[in-house]
């Protein structure tokens, strides 16, 4: 059965998550969702298969659970995870090209994140041109990562994913002669789209949860006709969490359009990856509107008011 | 004594009063109780009429809030210690499955314990991939073996892939015949650069290979079935789902004083698909390495591991390991001497294997040599263990029988029946106190080697005296 299921997120983990470090939880979703991005573009243009790129999406989201975000850099992580997966997959990727290709997505000139501005970048090579030393430090960053990550998971690298549930469960349906090509290539859209979302449904249902959502949701887009009887239940999908979940997969474009409409991702000045000395300014710069709604403060203000008032009355 | 007043636990006025207060409480409470009962159910229906309102059937949800939160949201909290675990779970059972769905249980991830946790005993053996260690595990007092990844802080891409692969494969597997893998714990060195990565295992107390090497006379027939079904049966499951031994060996099958045998070591091992992919011809310690391997093939299947399984049986029958070449041509002539050459009758194939073109075998062979001698090198076998032996050795890898086919075989269902495994003899233990003997069989291959080509080789002459051998004992008082 191991090939089917999950190791999932315990409850603890998920309540304690905010514990782990004191990140807001809207940046802590926006560095989530955009350390999941920049994994998938690492994966295209490392000519990995969407398999591999998606388990180390997996075991991304799984790795901050144990540990807190802020303790490495969000880059890295993600080429830790890409790396080590790539290595136990059948294609391995060698440091040299992940080290290459990382430099390039973090570099002005790359397209990635730059939607934003509204411009194709411009390419200028020695943006992302990396020297000797810089790959040897990079590459010695990623191994002490990809140890920790194996430590954080005790070794535990296995992720089932539910795309090939998803075509097998798509076979034994009919949709009324619809093409089912049409719904597959959905189905696929949305379980990729679920690996970036900050709500970790990968990491909260089992594989077979996500592909029935997905079907649905499918089904639902193109307008295809489905059962009339509670057929998630044949694949041990009750209604509630299928409910969840299809909402859950849904929300997420609406999600990332506010996120880059106004949210963390659409204040910032400019494109790419979110880094740790980014989060650190923004942090920073929020930190002075914070402390005027501190509980001591304000206690210490209503005691002067109260005082005042006294003294007021008395006179 | 009686006449002196009324017995102290008789009742009086006063205990009836307090009996009468005692029931007017306690009819207060039931009326409380009565009161809050129906106060609770009326809310509850309350709520039932606002959610039913709340939520439409899931076939409107989507349209209802397509980017908004979803309305129900999955308990992120951790649960309230007032109830105890079991009703709580029998409870939650009654809302949440009423139709009896299939709930799958991956279990949960967490961060590695520490080596610290056990206590370490004595050394076990020293292997080429790492060290084996007895120790006891603090908390429990249960015994077992750790093995230690070997790791090269030098190794500039990172932990290797041998050691992650066995986790993986390990983790996955559960079969009373693999040794099962308890958990992986590290060390809490604080060097990052030397990373210490321990295998828990459960501890056996024997290797077939020693209990082999110290035995006064060799292992009965019921005892030779005994051990070749729980071999075939552990590797029928790896074949099963899809993983690859290839390092099957004496001294990596372990045997517990229960008569139990685990097949361990799965550092050689890896998951394959269908078609089999492009892999490394570089496995299987040389003396079992099947000659598909040895001719260079690099898709193969799990027909290496079955050619390994013939070695160890004829080991088993004679204590003495099967084909002993001293490299790579010499261990090719051992077996073309044992199982006869490779024709194009008995393996139509072969020719197209990259190190066959050196090959040059004798141009018009003598009838007997490309028969195999099985039948003459074991004369105390049955005909059907014959008959297994030999498809086992098959020089053709689709000529031997899969895992289950040989579960199957006439061999075990003949008389000697295999022996009950509680039946099994125990041997004294070396793993439990001293430290065990350097091993002479070679190694398995090391990841990275060059692929020994073997370059014309003459195989013409190896068959020259054969015709004067004896030809078998013919008959001989079977053993039981």
């Amino acid at each position: 059965m191991a090939h089917m299921t999950n190791p999932l997120a315990t409850p603890d983990q998920i309540f304690h998550r905010n514990s782990l470090d004191s990140l807001p939880t809207e940046l802590r979703d926006a560095i989530f969702f955009s350390a999941q991005c920049l994994t998938q573009a690492a994966g295209i243009l490392l000519q990995l298969p969407q398999s591999v790129t998606a388990q180390a999406n997996v075991l991304l989201a799984r790795f901050w659970l144990i540990e807190p975000m802020m303790s490495h850099e969000f880059s890295e992580v993600s080429a830790a995870t890409l790396y080590l997966t790539a290595k136990i997959g059948p294609c391995p990727c060698t440091p040299r090209d992940l080290s290459n290709v990382y430099a390039y997505l973090l570099s002005p000139s790359s397209a990635f994140f730059s939607s934003l501005s509204n411009k194709s970048p411009k390419d200028i090579p020695d943006d992302y041109y990396q020297s000797e030393t810089a790959y040897q430090a990079f590459h010695s960053r990623i191994l002490s990562l990809e140890h920790l990550i194996l430590c954080s998971l005790s070794f535990d690298t296995t992720v089932s994913l539910p795309h090939p549930l998803a075509i097998t469960y798509l076979q034994s349906m009919d949709f009324l002669h619809f093409p089912k090509e049409k719904i597959a290539r959905r189905v696929v859209e949305y379980l990729n789209t679920a690996l970036l979302s900050p709500q970790m449904l990968y990491l909260t249902t089992q594989p077979n949860g996500l592909a029935v959502a997905a079907i649905y949701n499918a089904a639902k887009d193109v307008g295809a006709k489905m059962p009339e009887c509670e057929w998630w239940e044949v694949f041990d999908v009750d209604r509630e969490d299928l409910g969840f979940l299809v909402v859950g997969m849904r929300s997420l474009e609406g999600w990332v359009e506010d996120m880059k409409g106004d949210g963390v991702l659409g204040k910032r000045k400019r494109g790419g990856m979110v880094t740790r000395k980014e989060v650190r300014q923004i942090l920073e710069r929020d930190r002075p509107q914070q402390e005027v709604e501190d509980p001591e403060l304000a206690m210490a203000r209503r005691m002067d008011d109260k005082m005042r008032e006294i003294e007021g009355g008395a006179a | 004594m009686a006449g002196k007043g009324k017995s102290r636990w008789a009742d009086d006025e006063e205990d009836a009063a307090r009996e009468a207060q005692f029931k007017k409480d306690k009819e207060e409470k039931k009326r409380l109780k009565a009161e809050k009962a129906r106060k609770l159910e009326a809310e509850r229906k309350d709520r039932e009429a606002a959610a039913q309102q709340q939520q439409p059937p899931p076939p409107q949800l989507p349209q209802e809030s397509p980017n908004g939160p979803p309305p129900k949201r999955r308990r992120v909290s951790p649960e309230q210690e007032t109830s105890t675990p079991s009703q709580n779970g029998a409870h939650l059972e009654n809302i949440t499955n009423p139709s009896n769905l299939l709930r799958f249980n991956g279990g949960t991830f967490s961060r590695s314990r520490s080596v610290e946790n056990y206590d370490k005993l004595n050394d076990i053996e020293e292997g080429a991939y790492g060290w084996v260690s007895r120790a006891r595990c603090l908390a429990t007092s249960k015994i077992v073996a750790l093995k230690r990844l070997k790791t090269d802080p030098k190794d500039r891409s990172g932990l290797p892939v041998t050691g992650l692969r066995e986790i993986q494969i390990l983790r996955y597997c559960s079969h009373r015949n693999i040794v099962p893998l308890l958990e992986v714990v590290v060390s809490d060195s604080t060097t990052p650069l030397d990373p210490s990565i321990f295998l828990v295992l459960e501890f056996l107390e024997h290797d077939l290979k020693s209990i082999l090497e110290d035995m006064p006379e060799p292992f009965l027939a019921s005892e030779v079935k005994t051990l070749l079904l729980q071999l075939c049966s552990g590797v029928a499951y790896l074949h099963d789902n899809w993983i690859l031994h290839r390092d099957l060996k004496t001294s990596n099958l372990l045997l517990n004083n229960r008569g139990q045998l685990k097949i361990a070591d799965f550092g050689m091992s890896r998951y394959v698909g269908d078609p089999p992919p492009k892999l490394t011809q570089l496995v299987v310690t040389l003396w079992y390495r099947a000659p598909e391997l040895l001719l260079g093939a690099t898709t193969y299947g799990s027909a290496i591991d079955i050619w390994s399984i013939g070695c160890i049986f004829g080991e088993l029958l004679t204590r003495e390991p099967l084909l002993q070449g001293r490299n790579e041509v010499d261990e090719l002539t051992q077996i073309f001497e044992l199982c006869g050459l490779p024709s194009e009758e008995s393996w139509p194939s072969f020719r197209r294997l990259p190190n066959a073109r050196g090959l040059r075998l004798p141009s018009n062979p003598t009838p007997g040599s490309t028969t195999s001698r099985i039948r003459a090198k074991f004369p105390l076998l049955t005909s059907a263990g014959v008959q297994l032996f030999n498809s086992l050795l098959a020089l053709d890898p689709m000529r031997r029988p899969t895992a289950k086919e040989v579960l199957e075989h006439e061999y075990f269902r003949q008389d000697p029946k295999p022996k009950q495994e509680a039946m099994f003899p125990t041997f004294p233990s070396k793993a439990g106190q001293e430290r065990r003997r350097k091993r002479e069989t070679p190694n398995a291959p090391v990841r990275g080697q060059k692929a020994a080509d073997l370059g014309a080789v003459d195989f013409s002459g190896i068959f020259a005296g054969r015709e004067k051998e004896e030809r078998g004992g013919g008959f001989a008082l079977r053993m039981v």
